[in-house]
């Protein structure tokens, strides 16, 4: 990805329409007995066309604005979202992205990742509560309904990124030229 | 090459998740009115209208949704209803006798007044705008702020019982901190019979509410009401007016009162699915919003 001033704000643009849809619409869903939560899949998407180092900062930064947005324990879905963004990012640097398919099982994976992670800083932190079992119920049912809602944002976000994604540059630039002598 | 840009990386994940880590230590050591506390609610200030445009433009949408979830539901609920209308008719009939023996008896002992939980104020509807996705966070963003005549640890009442307290204030809106969340502790009472408890949430699960610490040797049945009792003792007084109803008894086995002191309550407010609630303010207070910008943004 190139990062030119444009696309670090489109970036920043989706990270905070990511937040705003979040809070303003899937948080007030009930799947399953479980509240949607669609960040890590914006974050994952997004890593997986920037890059680890990237995607990690864009994990953090996300996390950040959610725990702000919520008034809630600064830092902790900073570092699950962080540890998501990597691992994302990370993936992409080193293995091939053959198809659709690849995307979505990494959103639903690293959704249980970045949920069970919170909830283990949760757990260690600050937690003199009964825990039901549920919570294991709750990361189940949000990385499967992660998994649904992977198709379309993966689509938009490249979409969105377009101008910015190295792969889809040369691609094109080929069909130009190669145009003429396929007609 | 390789080498540089490997380290380099690594410099950069290890600075990313110290700060992370230095974000939770600083905020967990720093006061409610410490610099990140008042950076979040300046972030509230700021997305707080974004949020509830965001939920206006939505509402048709997560209401579909809600529907479909409502039509597949509402056999199973209309049985379960049927069934507390013919308890809940017995229990009126119980109910009004006791209430004129009491306004009999209060008359004959010259106790004035009514033991009303909305003497000395009045409501505050405000619609819910946001919410947190966690299981670990069962908090509620308003559009209604210190404006509005709210104040931090007002008690907030959702649909036909205790919901919560405010626990953050900006100008035009606030955060509600619902009994479902584990930094939650009411204390409590089961009536009629008055045993005592404190009503704690089970993370991950709104629908279960503990009643806990209930006095040995004191017998809670299934289908008894939970109210708060409102301690009013000069050490500790209790943020929530006596009275307000709370949920219900839905399992109170003789072993798990025995053995850890505690049942199982169910609110009466459907905490998962709040539109709008009722902020209990001082009576004469709500519309002016300087005593409240005092207490909330201390």
């Amino acid at each position: 990805m190139i990062f030119a001033p444009q696309v670090i704000v489109r970036l920043a643009a989706i990270v905070l329409v990511a937040v705003i849809v979040q809070l303003g619409f899937f948080s007030h869903l009930e799947i399953a007995g479980t509240v949607p939560d669609v960040v890590p899949v914006f974050v994952v998407c997004l890593a997986l066309l920037a890059g680890s180092l990237p995607g990690a900062a864009i994990g953090f930064a996300t996390g950040l604005l959610v725990d702000s947005a919520l008034i809630q324990t600064l830092g902790a879905s900073s570092l699950a979202l962080l540890g998501a963004g990597y691992l994302a990012g990370r993936y992409r640097e080193l293995f091939e992205i053959p198809s659709v398919l690849v995307p979505l099982g990494l959103c639903g994976s690293l959704t249980a990742f970045a949920v069970g992670g919170f909830a283990l800083i949760q757990f260690t932190l600050e937690v003199d509560a009964a825990v039901s079992a549920l919570v294991l119920r709750d990361i189940l049912v949000k990385s499967a309904v992660n998994v649904v809602v992977a198709a379309p944002v993966w689509f938009a976000v490249r979409r969105a990124l377009r101008p910015a994604l190295i792969e889809d540059r040369p691609l094109r630039r080929r069909d130009r030229t190669l145009a003429p002598l396929r007609a | 090459m390789y080498r540089r840009q490997v380290r380099r990386r690594r410099v950069a994940l290890a600075l990313l998740v110290a700060a992370s880590l230095a974000l939770l230590s600083t905020y967990f050591g720093e006061s409610a009115g410490g610099f990140l506390h008042t950076l979040q609610r300046g972030a509230l200030v700021v997305l707080g209208p974004l949020e509830e445009g965001a939920n206006r433009a939505f509402k048709p949408a997560s209401d579909l949704i809600g529907w479909v979830d409502d039509t597949f539901e509402a056999k199973g609920r209309n049985q379960r209803l049927e069934r507390e209308v013919a308890e809940l008719r017995g229990r009126l009939a119980a109910a009004e006798t006791a209430t004129s023996e009491n306004t009999e008896l209060r008359a004959l002992a010259g106790i004035a007044g009514a033991s009303d939980f909305m003497q000395g104020r009045e409501r505050v509807t405000a619609r819910v705008i946001g919410r947190s996705p966690s299981v670990w966070y069962s908090t509620v963003t308003i559009d209604k702020g210190s404006s509005a005549g709210l104040a931090v640890d007002q008690p907030v009442l959702g649909g036909g019982g205790l919901a919560g307290r405010v626990s953050t204030v900006t100008r035009g809106t606030a955060q509600i901190t619902l009994i479902t969340d584990h930094t939650s502790a009411v204390s409590a009472q089961v009536v009629p019979t008055g045993v005592g408890g404190v009503v704690r949430a089970a993370v991950g699960d709104p629908d279960d509410l503990l009643l806990d610490f209930i006095e040995k040797g004191r017998r809670v049945r299934k289908g008894q009401t939970v109210v708060t009792s409102g301690t009013r003792s000069e050490a500790l007084e209790s943020l929530f007016p006596r009275g307000v109803p709370i949920g219900k008894v839905v399992e109170a086995t003789i072993e798990e009162q025995e053995t850890y002191q505690r049942v199982h309550v169910e609110p009466f407010a459907g905490l998962r699915d709040l539109d709008f609630v009722q902020v209990l303010v001082p009576a004469g207070s709500g519309g002016r919003g300087a005593r409240a910008d005092r207490e909330g943004e201390s």
